[in-house]
């Protein structure tokens, strides 16, 4: 950190040919050109949408030009019922997951706890996996006639319990874990031990280094509850599966409801797509407010390495066990769920005989049921990771520079606050949006083609992706390529030859990340999936829906699999063929303890 | 000086990246387009024959849809693009669709909705195939033969197990009985298409929309439980968490079928439920006549087997429409049941009003 700090120093004082040219700044082509691009996927369809709250009569003939009423359904009965569980379970869930991860990112970074690679690895893993995924899981096992009840194992406190808010909470509390240990753990991990031992010189206890190191890091905490919070504002997976069920109404999905239902009303899903988008945004603006407000800043180039505490005795064994706890609550016991349930035939009613069997497996690979909906998905998921990165990195690129001039301010606005935009208003725009009938007119017929929903994944991927990437971009100083430029390169070749072995591990970071949310995306399949093409979560609610049970575990273990297969060869593929430079720099996870 | 020359070439460098990166969108959307015509079934027959063809697109909620689909294709050399759905989110896809229609063919359970679709010009009028109905199809027939009937079977039959109910209730009031609290299900008007159908049904029964809006309410405190679809409210029979299932009659002896424990009883008056298709009015004249081939396919000796055969243990469990083609031997003779046959064309236009009421008092 200190070294990066100090070649960024360096580099200011470089009279660099960015600096006099400015590119991409004020008025610049670059700028204006991605910011078009931007809105015509991202902005323009959403705000057609949501413009829907106030102008309902805009592009429909039969509605008044402009009314609220749609505003009053959505503060009524149980729309307004949507929001407050929303937000309560939101609220908790922010919490539970920044207490958690806090805990994770302690203990992964502070202490000489064995296996950090196993456990970043299950972290990963839950960052892979979809809420709806989870949810399977957990009903899979303890639901009457489930897993556990064909084992005659009397599950039902147990899922008396789950089946309702304390599930929805639980769910999204430890999906949200990956996103706070993310936040959190590079701030332990750069904050020297300094302040911990100035603490202990004065007699005080553990407690009391805790006590001045927690302020030092509510930045990092402030980040994890703000971005896990607006991640369970925006989850439609737990909404559509467990809440809706449980009749516990999620905002999500009171607005896919007003959409997916008879009567339609786009409208009352404007407002309600207003109140879910303004809730899951404030807590980031808040954040960042109260970040700007106040110095946090205590990591400096006389920074001291952080200190590993060897953990030993009592203390070890409650870490241990906290871990695996932890561990089999968020990753194993889902999993279980899914794969026992996977292997059993009869499961989910009492009607009938239960047995062991393949056969759930032969279904799902036939081509009506599994071939198809894992070719179309894999398909545009490596399209969609593919395009992401490319056009990511080309945006971490205007963002990064210092001088960004008015577009790339727009686009770094538009961006962040695309980031807390819920994929179930970004369908609900594109449906609205794309099905107008002036768009046929001009020669645009995107609306029920695969197009769209490659530019949905596309709207909803690159926000996160860019500003991931801005970070190693902005450690990369400019007078590498010219280096290169100078000594005859061209242009391309010279960022190929510079920036993209720095950039190549963080790119596949995204790639990864992008290509496995991609193939097993909710929200957005469900509301633009084309005739004839069911991408594969669709595929594995339709199953599920219709009860077969078997054959949805079957469909959701094959598609996991597939993700981390198709992760694990080209990651694999990277350590194998990549020159060995490559891979000592740059990465999203490359603090990660080993 | 040399800053300034690489400077030039430096904006010759990002002029190439941007049109690079402008280019890749249309070829990266190009591909997703060869994805998609991809996953669609080409039809069988020669090229010159399909070449003339436009695709026929059908939304679908029946269980036998797909195998239908694909029979059809087969038989007539037509590319045909299926989306099947719960009947709700489809009726909500055509009115999402209202100015830019993109189906051809609309085929769910219950009437109510085409009339209402026939109410706003969406449909074709005025064509009905010449076949020979059976005398309850006749009375399903809209005047103005703007749709088709396919099939016809009953809506809120009373589903049970005899594990569990030795004595099933025999009348509507019954169920607000305190011997059936907390045991009764239904499923919910705004996604199932069977079920409103059931609901209007019922409060054409009473005398109107306040009485039949009091009885649901009634049977709300008497702890009625709403799931979702006749799939979700049989799952809830299955597993204990209710007693008495109120859903569509195919679902029930289908269910039967599977365990004969399930049985399937009609308390009067049963509501007659038309499977129905309606031709979009608003398509081209080739998807048109391309429509009316799918019906007559559907209700054609070959076609009837299909529809007889294609969901064994759902769907497929209907009185034929057609004389001389005989339902299933499990679907009990319909001379014996007391059935009413409500007005679509009155019913229908408040299907959003109830709907939004019962969604409001008895789902929430």
């Amino acid at each position: 950190m200190v070294a990066v700090e100090t070649e960024l120093n360096a580099d200011e004082t470089l009279p660099s040919p960015r600096r006099i040219k400015k590119a991409g700044g004020k008025g610049s082509i670059p700028g204006f050109v991605v910011a078009i691009l931007i809105a015509g996927v991202l902005l323009v369809p959403v705000l057609i949408f949501l413009v829907q709250a106030f102008f309902p009569g805009l592009f429909s003939s039969s509605q008044p030009l402009f009314s609220l009423s749609g505003f009053k359904y959505a503060i009524t009965g149980g729309s307004l019922r949507g929001i407050i569980d929303s937000l309560f379970v939101s609220i908790l869930a922010g919490f539970i997951a920044t207490a958690l991860g806090l805990a994770v990112s302690w203990i992964l970074r502070r202490t000489d706890i064995k296996g950090k690679r196993i456990w970043s690895g299950a972290i990963w893993f839950l960052l892979l996996v979809p809420t709806y995924l989870t949810t399977e899981g957990w009903q899979r096992l303890l639901e009457p006639s489930g897993v556990l009840s064909k084992a005659n194992i009397n599950a039902a406190p147990i899922y008396h319990i789950f089946f309702g808010p304390v599930g929805v909470i639980f769910v999204l509390g430890m999906s949200g874990i990956p996103f706070a240990y993310l936040a959190i753990s590079a701030t332990l991990a750069n904050l020297g031990g300094e302040l911990e031992d100035a603490a202990r010189v004065h007699s005080g206890s553990r407690i009391d280094s805790f006590k001045i190191v927690i302020p030092v890091i509510m930045p990092a905490l402030m980040s994890a509850f703000a971005i896990v919070f607006a991640e369970s504002m925006s989850d439609f997976g737990v909404a559509y599966t467990l809440a809706a069920n449980a009749h516990f109404p999620i905002a999500t999905y009171t607005l896919f409801s007003a959409i997916d239902s008879v009567p339609l009303n786009f409208q009352q899903a404007a407002a309600i797509g207003w109140l879910l988008v303004a809730s899951a945004m404030v807590p980031i603006v808040l954040q960042r407010r109260v970040t700007k407000s106040k110095s946090y800043a205590v990591v400096g180039g006389r920074r001291r390495a952080a200190k590993i505490m060897n953990i030993t005795g009592r203390t070890r064994v409650i870490m241990y066990a906290f871990m695996i706890v932890l561990m089999v609550l968020a990753v194993m016991v889902p999993l279980l769920g899914m794969v026992s349930a996977s292997f059993i035939k009869g499961l989910g009613t009492n009607f009938g005989a239960t047995s062991l069997t393949l056969s759930n497996y032969r279904r799902v690979f036939s081509l009506t049921l599994g071939g198809s909906p894992l070719r179309f998905s894999g398909y545009l998921s490596v399209l969609t990771a593919t395009a992401t990165i490319i056009f990511g990195a080309y945006l971490a690129r205007i963002l990064a520079k210092r001088d960004t001039g008015f577009f790339g301010q727009a686009l770094d606005l538009l961006l962040i606050g695309s980031v807390a935009l819920p994929g179930i208003v970004l369908g609900a725009g594109y449906i609205f949006s794309y099905n107008q009938p002036f768009l046929s007119n001009i020669g645009i017929n995107l609306y029920g083609t695969s197009k769209l929903l490659f530019l949905g994944y596309l709207a909803s991927s690159l926000p996160a992706t860019s500003r991931i990437l801005i970070g190693p971009l902005a450690q990369i100083q400019s007078n590498m390529a010219y280096a290169a430029r100078v000594h005859g390169s061209k242009a391309i070749p010279a960022w190929f030859q510079t920036v993209f072995p720095i950039l190549s591990k963080a790119l596949l970071s995204a790639w990864s990340l992008t290509f496995a949310k991609t193939l097993l995306e909710l929200p957005l399949s469900q509301l633009l999936y084309p005739p004839g093409s069911i991408p594969l979560s669709v595929a594995i609610n339709k199953l599920t829906a219709g009860y077969d049970y078997g054959g949805g575990t079957a469909m959701s273990v094959l598609a996991l699999g597939v993700a981390l297969l198709v992760i694990g060869v080209v990651n694999g593929a990277y350590r194998i063929f990549a020159p060995e430079g490559w891979k000592k720099m740059g990465g999203m996870f490359n603090n990660e303890g080993n | 000086m040399i800053f300034n020359l690489k400077s030039n070439k430096n904006k010759k460098s990002k002029l190439t990246a941007k049109i690079l990166a402008t280019a890749a969108l249309p070829v990266i959307i190009a591909a997703c387009g060869s994805s998609s015509s991809a996953t669609t079934t080409s039809a069988a027959g020669s090229t010159a024959t399909t070449a003339a063809k436009v695709p026929l697109v059908v939304y679908s909620a029946q269980g036998y849809d797909s195998a239908m689909t694909t029979a059809f294709q087969k038989a007539t050399g037509i590319t045909t693009t299926l989306v099947d759905d719960s009947t709700g989110p489809l009726l909500t896809r055509v009115q999402a669709e209202a100015s830019n229609p993109k189906w051809g063919v609309l085929w769910v359970d219950g009437d109510e909705a085409f009339a209402a679709l026939d109410q706003q010009g969406y449909l074709l009028k005025n064509w009905e195939p010449k076949v020979n109905w059976t005398s309850a199809a006749k009375l399903v027939i809209p005047k103005d033969g703007s749709y088709i009937p396919t099939g016809l079977t009953m809506a809120g039959t009373l589903v049970y197990s005899t594990k569990t109910v030795q004595s099933p209730p025999t009348s509507w009031n019954a169920l607000l009985s305190p011997q059936w609290k907390g045991a009764v299900g239904m499923n919910d008007p705004a996604v199932s298409g069977p079920t409103f159908p059931f609901v209007a049904g019922m409060m054409n029964y009473l005398g109107g929309v306040t009485q039949g809006e009091s009885y649901y309410t009634k049977l709300k405190n008497n702890g009625l439980q709403v799931f979702q679809t006749n799939g979700d409210t049989l799952h809830a029979l299955g597993t204990g968490q209710i007693k008495l299932a109120l859903i569509q009659s195919s679902a029930g002896i289908g269910a039967g079928i599977k365990d004969p424990t399930i049985k399937t009883a009609f308390l009067a008056p049963s509501t007659l439920l038309p499977g129905v298709i309606g031709i979009d009015g608003k398509a081209s004249a080739a998807e048109i006549a391309e429509a009316k081939q799918f019906v007559k396919f559907v209700l054609s000796p070959a076609g009837q087997k299909v529809q007889l055969s294609g969901d064994p243990s759902g769907d497929s469990l209907y009185w034929p429409v057609l004389q001389g083609v005989n339902p299933e031997s499990a679907v009990p003779p319909l001379s014996g049941i007391k059935y009413q046959v409500v007005n679509p064309y009155k019913w229908g236009p408040q299907e959003n009003t109830i709907n939004g009421w019962f969604t409001s008092n008895i789902v929430n």
